[in-house]
């Protein structure tokens, strides 16, 4: 009897615990009572995470492979397709990456988009129960990386950067529910908003202007922050695949699929700076032409 | 006794949580990830009675809340894992019971824990849960909590029988 009531004393205590942390958390938001508890387990679980992540990784690229035999061939035959439309893109390319580097040059901007990345390593994914994106990764403070810098890899905007210890980060990505980025059509240069569903597959965007001419297959880049924080501009989030809602209509959405797969993350790049050495230079009005 | 006792407790819980978000999570899983912290807590529960699973629980969620890459409210998953420590010890506190209430056991618990976090997540305003996504996860994670239930369980308790002897007279 005397254990019972002991027992149930001890879980009043935790449940009252758990509940105070809550109700800190909520209330302290980002940078409130609880982020110096969260430093230290961060500092302390980092370095055992990168270790077991560095012990075990060719374990979890074996299980990755088997388990993916099913669908070669299926990849083999879409490739081949790719490959087939890449060889004519590439083809028909080279003028108008000629066109492109002579308008760079000349308004400075090559110099402007070049950006500094870190390398890392993803060493941790949360938990699917918990409906959050994001992943650990093995940089950290000592190795330059701050709040809020963009997160890529070799498809385009992964995410950004959420909470950094010395030397891990937390890495909220671009399809959380909770993630939102300003996008710009490639093409047309409407600009919008690119939102997380929650889902790996699908982001949404709402557009601007709701008289905006989009189509399935246009690419969608960042728009960029100011500073190049959180976000660097020019850097692709991803491809329209449907268009809900008619032209005039308020809110016009358009759902995109990323072109960074949330789920085979490995090597990631954190974007630390972007290098701005000239200022912007002055296009002289053209010479006339002398006779 | 109880020093040991800890120590072990707190290897085991560390290595399950390491485990569950650096080797589990980033694999391919279908809608859920094996909840191998749970299923520790649950084992932990069925070996040493309420009260130690009750602080195991406890222990667990907060490490879960707060090591990277964790971004969700801090203390739900203690509040859920305390209570699910506390009620598994509960209904089982003599620890040699056979496997298939064990795993029985622990299955429902990684069920009601999924259903409980999206419960808690959509109460305190949380914008990530999607519910249509909850049945295919809640049974998703009681199978995986009832597979490593088999080897997790008596490794737990075999482990715990060397390291502290004392704690179970016979």
């Amino acid at each position: 009897m005397k254990d019972v009531r002991r027992a149930r004393l001890i879980l009043a205590i935790l449940v009252l615990a758990s509940i105070t942390l809550i109700v800190l958390d909520l209330r302290g938001g980002t940078g409130g009572p609880l982020q110096p508890l969260r430093s230290a387990t961060a500092a302390v679980f980092g370095p055992l995470e990168r270790g077991i992540t560095a012990v075990f990784s060719p374990v979890g690229r074996l299980v990755d492979s088997v388990s993916q035999l099913g669908d070669q061939q299926e990849r083999i035959d879409a490739l081949e397709a790719e490959n087939e439309q890449l060889r004519v893109a590439v083809d028909t390319a080279g003028v108008d990456i000629a066109r492109v580097a002579e308008l760079d040059a000349l308004l400075g901007l090559a110099a402007d988009t070049a950006i500094d990345i870190v390398p890392a390593q993803v060493i941790a994914v949360g938990p699917a129960q918990g409906f959050a994106w994001t992943v650990a990764i093995d940089a950290g403070s000592i190795d330059g990386i701050e709040v809020g810098m963009s997160v890529i890899n070799g498809g385009g905007l992964l995410g950004r950067t959420v909470s950094v210890g010395p030397d891990t980060s937390t890495v909220l990505l671009l399809v959380d529910a909770t993630s939102t980025v300003g996008g710009r059509l490639a093409g047309s240069s409407q600009i919008g908003i690119v939102s997380g569903t929650g889902r790996q597959d699908l982001l949404t965007m709402q557009l601007l202007d709701p008289l905006a001419a989009i189509d399935v297959g246009d690419v969608v880049v960042t728009f960029g922050s100011q500073g190049g924080r959180p976000f660097v501009p020019g850097i692709p989030i991803g491809r329209v695949e449907s268009v809900s809602g008619t032209p005039g209509q308020l809110t016009r959405v358009a759902n995109l699929a990323p072109y960074a797969d949330a789920s085979q993350l490995n090597l990631v790049g954190v974007v630390v700076s972007q290098q701005r050495t000239e200022s912007r230079g002055v296009i002289p009005a053209p010479a006339p032409a002398d006779e | 006794m109880a020093i040991r006792r800890a120590v072990l407790i707190g290897s085991l819980v560390v290595l399950a949580v390491l485990v569950e978000v650096s080797l589990l999570a980033p694999l391919p899983w279908w809608a859920a990830t094996p909840p191998l912290a749970l299923v520790v807590v649950a084992a932990v529960s069925f070996v040493f009675g309420s009260v130690t699973g009750a602080v195991t629980g406890f222990a667990t969620g907060l490490i879960l809340d707060l090591a990277p890459p964790a971004v969700g409210t801090v203390g739900a998953s203690a509040l859920i894992l305390t209570l699910i420590g506390y009620g598994l010890g509960r209904v089982f506190d003599s620890d040699e019971r056979p496997w298939p209430i064990t795993t029985a056991l622990t299955a429902l618990a990684g069920g009601v824990a999924v259903v409980a976090a999206a419960a808690l997540g959509g109460l305190l305003g949380d914008s990530r849960v999607r519910w249509e996504e909850v049945p295919s996860m809640t049974v998703a994670a009681a199978v995986y909590a009832g597979v490593l239930a088999l080897v997790v369980v008596p490794l737990v308790r075999w482990v715990s029988r060397r390291v502290v002897p004392e704690a179970f007279p016979r």
